[in-house]
């Protein structure tokens, strides 16, 4: 029971599709995952076998074809657009390759833009932006434009609004992408520290050697997870209270989970 | 909510202000819709201001009686006011100015006949010549400013006439042709008396005295073998009294003619109607002509926004990605199509006001002011970025987030 209470996100049977007839193609194919807080999950795999789609789907900026999505035990499959963005102001922060930072706009009002959408007033969007930044040692750029900061800077910006509205799940699509090694490990610090307080990260990248931070490894192929590993550093990074508690018995349904997927995978 | 208003705001005024050349030629498009609208309503209404002043300056206790047929329909305006170039049969008749006269309270009754013809004399001839009819009570009721002579009266003879300074330019290229003579329908008059020249040329009976010729309307019946009256003319005892008299004259042309109502009495600011009304008419057709300006003002907000919309498809995808919903997407640039009109609408009240301003200086028409036409500026001004902005807006907020976080500009 209590196991369930830490279940953030579970996939059931998630498909999504393009195309009709001939030219169907799969993205995700028959998907099923069950995320617990404070895992920090990398996907792996090539290109084209569904990651980006999985994170946009667990992120509600896309929609499955098939399939249930429930998000803190709430069914989020079907629901509005409207609804899809309060969530996605609330719950998810949003961490991208090429950063998305709009450009018109300074690095604190960057920041600060996930409370505009939860209405909060200027300034306190302000005050939560500028500590955010305080905390990637950014605060001296708070008034830079994204375009006269390096690429780690902005990567770092980017992720200080991804947690600057305190969201349960942050997703990250391959955040090092764009970066030299030693912004990224910057950059991969900086989510090692803030999974160390609890957050939950789900995190695509094509990078092996960064699986050193994750807790968890799955590689996906064609649409459906081809291993589903925990890792070392599950034991030794700090997590929720709970989480360890119960951490062998989560375990033991994650195995079960992917023990399901597998079969499927041979047909 | 209100913080997110705010914010629109904020948003716009950025967004504006970074394509600021691209702003500004939108928003004179709109500025100059708005001058026009506001260049023509400030004109007509200084206008329809000057007629109200005239009558005003008649005298606030006439009573005018006009032929009439339905008074409300736009043709019987037109009718009313180009009455001297009538063909049409007028419904009154020699015997109701003395039925008027007749009415109690009545101090003076002066018909007005108006007829166009030549004029002629040994060396000149006027061919087509105001000549108006009526009787030497006309004096009293119009106190005319006379600059040779003497006006109209019960002791002249029937063929004596009183000359416009224009017309006695025209005819006999002197200012004081008293005591010439001049022949009209093959009757040789005289002339007694010629008018100073008048500088206002709108006046309640549409005429314009400086070019006409007023001789005894019972001579003129003579000659042209029937009167077309345009209209009676009658001076109150009292102003109080207005209504009663008019309701008596109703009562007794009534009689007249066997209970027909084809005439119409007016007193006071109602007499000006007739002319006010078509003035309206005209500036509301004007405005329309100047609306259609608007409308392009307007595609052109339209036009920008949706080169806006289409430059932020990127911002959009993030905004959409940090939790904005597809309303907030809306509202952001319905706002900014907001302020782009409004701003042209405030630039285009100045301009407006401007270029009447410029044109009071060479015309009689002074620049009028007046809350009817603030409303219509504003309510035009957010009619337009309403229905100009909202296809862009709904363009943008309908955006997928994913397709938009792709595009690159």
């Amino acid at each position: 029971m209590s196991v369930l209470d830490n279940t953030i996100i579970k996939l059931n049977g998630i498909t999504k599709r393009y195309g009709y007839g001939d030219t169907t193609s799969y993205a995700l194919k028959d998907f099923d995952l069950e995320v617990k807080r404070g895992e920090f999950i990398m996907i792996m795999g090539p290109s084209g076998c569904g990651k980006t789609t999985l994170l946009n789907i667990i992120g509600l900026l896309d929609r499955s074809t098939e399939g249930e999505y429930l998000l803190n035990g709430e069914d989020v499959s079907d629901i509005s657009a409207r609804r899809q963005a309060r969530l996605r102001a609330k719950k998810i922060g949003f961490v991208f390759q090429d950063f998305n930072l709009i450009q018109n706009l300074t690095v604190i009002e960057n920041v600060a833009l996930p409370l505009v959408y939860v209405n909060r007033p200027r300034t306190v969007r302000l005050k939560a932006a500028s500590n955010a930044l305080k905390r990637f040692h950014l605060n001296e750029r708070e008034y830079y434009r994204p375009d006269q900061l390096s690429g780690g800077q902005k990567q770092r910006v980017a992720i200080a609004r991804a947690i600057v509205s305190d969201p349960e799940i942050i997703l990250a699509d391959e955040p090092t992408g764009n970066l030299d090694s030693r912004s990224s490990s910057i950059v991969m610090e900086e989510l090692r520290a803030i999974h160390e307080e609890g957050n939950t990260i789900i995190m695509v990248t094509h990078n092996p050697s960064l699986t050193v931070y994750a807790t968890r490894v799955i590689n996906m192929l064609d649409g459906q997870i081809d291993t589903d590993v925990k890792t070392v550093a599950d034991h030794n990074l700090p997590q929720p209270i709970e989480v360890k508690a119960k951490k062998r018995r989560a375990r033991k349904i994650s195995r079960t989970i992917s023990s399901e997927i597998n079969p499927e995978e041979e047909k | 909510m209100s913080l997110l208003v705010r914010t629109h705001i904020r948003l716009a005024r950025a967004s504006i202000k970074q394509n600021r050349t691209r702003s500004f030629l939108t928003c004179l498009g709109i500025a100059i819709g708005i001058a026009s609208i506001i260049l023509i309503l400030s004109l007509t209404g200084s206008i329809s201001n000057l007629i109200k002043g005239e009558t005003k300056n008649i005298g606030a206790d006439l009573i005018v009686i006009r032929p009439s047929h339905n008074k409300d329909s736009i043709t019987s305006i037109v009718e009313e006011l180009t009455a001297a170039n009538s063909f049409e049969r007028s419904s009154l008749t020699l015997a109701d100015i003395s039925t008027v006269s007749e009415v109690e309270g009545v101090t003076a009754t002066a018909p007005i006949a108006i007829s166009t013809n030549t004029l002629s004399n040994e060396e000149n001839t006027v061919p087509s010549a105001t000549i108006l009819g009526t009787t030497p009570e006309f004096n009293t009721i119009e106190p005319l400013a006379l600059r040779y002579g003497v006006f109209l009266n019960e002791k002249n003879s029937d063929t004596a006439a009183v000359i416009g300074h224009n017309l006695a330019l025209n005819l006999y290229k002197t200012s004081n042709p008293v005591g010439r003579t001049l022949t009209f329908q093959g009757q040789r008059f005289i002339i007694i008396g010629v008018l100073d020249e008048i500088e206002e040329s709108v006046n309640f009976d549409n005429v314009n005295f400086n070019n006409v010729l007023f001789i005894n309307i019972n001579t003129m019946d003579k000659l042209m073998g029937s009167t077309q009256i345009q209209q009676i003319n009658a001076r109150a005892l009292n102003t109080s009294l207005l209504e009663p008299i008019s309701e008596n004259i109703v009562k007794a042309l009534k009689d007249n003619r066997y209970g027909d109502t084809n005439f119409s009495v007016s007193y006071g600011d109602s007499i000006s109607h007739p002319a006010s009304n078509l003035l309206n008419i005209i500036s509301t057709l004007l405005a329309l002509v100047a609306g259609i300006s608007l409308v392009v003002g307007g595609i052109g907000v339209m036009n920008i926004m949706l080169v806006s919309v289409s430059e932020r498809t990127h911002e959009i995808g993030i905004r959409k990605a940090v939790g904005a919903s597809g309303q907030n997407i809306l509202m952001q640039f319905m706002f900014e199509a907001l302020i782009l009109s409004a701003i042209g609408g405030v630039l285009g009240v100045f301009l407006g006001y401007f270029v009447a301003f410029l044109v009071s200086l060479v015309t009689p028409f002074s620049p009028f002011i007046s809350w009817q036409i603030v409303a219509i500026t504003i309510v035009t001004t957010i009619a337009v970025g309403v229905i100009f902005g909202t296809y862009p807006a709904l363009k943008a907020s309908c955006k997928k987030p994913i397709d938009s976080l792709r595009h690159y500009v």
